[in-house]
């Protein structure tokens, strides 16, 4: 009696599980979909990069993004700054394309808010993305915080809040975490001034190899199409 | 005073050789332009090798800024030589032609002597760094146009928007003049000694490329002493392209580059006043 009692318990559990695998393996998928419904976009935005050993002000600009992983700031004339490729700052190119396994870690709470969090390994390469952890608003479908571990980038780790483009999964706000590789100029070179006399904080933390990317998004033109000849002069430009 | 003052300035100015330090930061200044036209674009991406692997950076890099910042620092030590050139040749250069003597006849007291030489070469100084500002800076903004400029120090790249440049160098053109001011006052303190122009302008550069060395070795031993010497602060122009600008640093600076020019010229005064002046 017993043994029977178990057996169909166990049977339950498993037949649950498998449930709750389907349910995880289409969440992604959906939010999947609404995430690489946007094919390109333009939007006005303001970036601030605080990076040990970086200064530099506040950017603004135009971002333009077309899928699948064309970007560029553009600002009226003056220097941008982006991060490299791999490390890029859409959404749609820190979710995994192609086939990938979806394991269900379950619900959590993350800035006082219920998300399910989900462990995506892509089956193949790509895009150098070993692993995704996403954190989801199940009933808005939106992912609000992301963590990519890469091949060569380290791990991105990506804070999204979203307000007036839900619909498309266009976040507001995003902040990029991620990790640096050290910057150093033989200073025989540089002939730095300030070197012996006075360091500023920033200096003092030179080492340290984290920084952060803050993009607000003022405003976005979604899916109006973007021809390539943009993008085209940004490479060109950083020739 | 002002006649005295004029009449030193007619003697800098007729000489040919006094031009020759205008021609040279021209030339400088052109065959690092002509360079960065040719190159300039190999020469950033091995500068900013550390910041490309991980960024990607575009626009008009390689702007008029830019370039007039490398040509500053490429006449880091030049221009003081040059400045030497004309600020040691005042007394020395009198004493070896015997008119110093004669000068001193008329109703002016050494001290206004030497005080008038010293502000004629600083007008010197002046005019050399305004048309070094415009070979370097005008120039390369015609040729290179403008923009925002990044400034690569050993551990830090920083970026300047465009319209926050120019008032830096504003700043860093005045700070040079006071920098060579304190050129100014050495190279005429070793000038009251000699009576020959040559030693006076070769102790100088000496005196300028030594110190300059000790400024950029990096020894702990050096490290104690660079503090206090004029060439460390020399190069205080660069703190105004910083972000933020280390202001406490730069007045430092300027106190150390006034207490020499200062210091300096009163030595000049007081050993002029008590010098035997033979010839």
């Amino acid at each position: 009696m017993i043994r029977k009692k178990l057996t169909t318990l166990l049977a339950l559990l498993a037949l649950a599980t498998a449930a709750q695998a389907q349910t995880a393996d289409e969440l992604f998928a959906t939010v999947r979909t609404k995430v690489l419904q946007v094919k390109d976009y333009v939007a006005d935005v303001n970036m601030k990069i605080d990076v040990a050993f970086m200064q530099v002000p506040m950017l603004k600009g135009k971002l333009y993004y077309k899928a699948p992983d064309k970007m560029k700031l553009e600002r009226n004339g003056g220097i941008s700054i982006l991060p490299r490729k791999n490390i890029n700052m859409t959404l749609s190119n820190l979710i995994p394309t192609g086939k990938v396994t979806v394991i269900d870690m379950g619900n959590t709470t993350l800035k006082d808010k219920k998300l399910r969090l989900l462990k995506v390994v892509p089956d193949e390469d790509n895009n150098g993305i070993v692993l995704t952890k996403m954190w989801l608003d199940e009933k808005e479908l939106l992912v609000t915080h992301t963590e990519t571990t890469t091949f060569n980038d380290g791990t991105v780790i990506m804070d999204l809040d979203y307000k007036n483009y839900n619909k498309y999964g266009l976040p507001d706000k995003v902040k990029i975490f991620m990790d640096l590789k050290e910057y150093k100029l033989p200073k025989g070179v540089t002939m730095d001034y300030n070197d012996v006399l006075e360091k500023t904080d920033k200096d003092k933390t030179a080492k340290k190899q984290k920084g952060t990317i803050e993009i607000k998004y003022l405003n976005y033109t979604i899916n109006k199409g973007i021809p390539d000849a943009i993008f085209a002069a940004a490479k060109k430009g950083s020739e | 005073m002002i006649k005295l003052l004029s009449l030193e300035l007619y003697k800098i100015f007729k000489r040919p050789r006094t031009f020759i330090s205008f021609g040279l930061v021209t030339a400088i200044a052109l065959v690092i332009q002509l360079a960065m036209t040719a190159g300039g674009k190999d020469f950033l991406s091995f500068g900013m090798q550390g910041i490309t692997e991980q960024f990607d950076v575009n626009g008009n890099i390689l702007n008029g800024y830019l370039v007039a910042y490398l040509i500053l620092q490429s006449l880091l030590i030049h221009i003081p030589l040059l400045i030497a050139l004309v600020a040691g040749d005042t007394l020395a250069g009198e004493a070896n032609m015997g008119t110093l003597r004669l000068v001193l006849t008329r109703p002016v007291s050494r001290s206004e002597l030497v005080l008038v030489k010293f502000m004629a070469s600083i007008i010197y100084s002046l005019l050399l760094i305004i048309w070094l500002a415009a070979v370097a800076l005008l120039l390369s903004i015609v040729l290179f146009g403008t923009g925002d400029m990044i400034n690569m120090k050993s551990e830090t790249f920083i970026l300047l928007l465009k319209n926050d440049i120019p008032w830096r160098y504003f700043a860093a053109f005045g700070f040079a003049s006071l920098a060579m001011s304190s050129i100014v006052s050495l190279a005429m303190f070793l000038s009251a000694f000699a009576e020959n122009a040559i030693g006076p302008i070769v102790a100088t550069m000496g005196i300028v490329v030594v110190l300059t060395i000790l400024s950029n070795l990096e020894l702990p031993l050096f490290n104690l002493i660079k503090p206090y010497l004029f060439t460390t602060h020399m190069i205080g122009w660069k703190g105004f392209f910083d972000d933020p600008v280390p202001y406490a640093a730069i007045t430092r600076s300027a106190g150390v580059l006034l207490s020499y020019t200062a210091g300096l010229l009163l030595a000049t005064i007081l050993y002029f006043n008590k010098k035997d002046i033979q010839s």
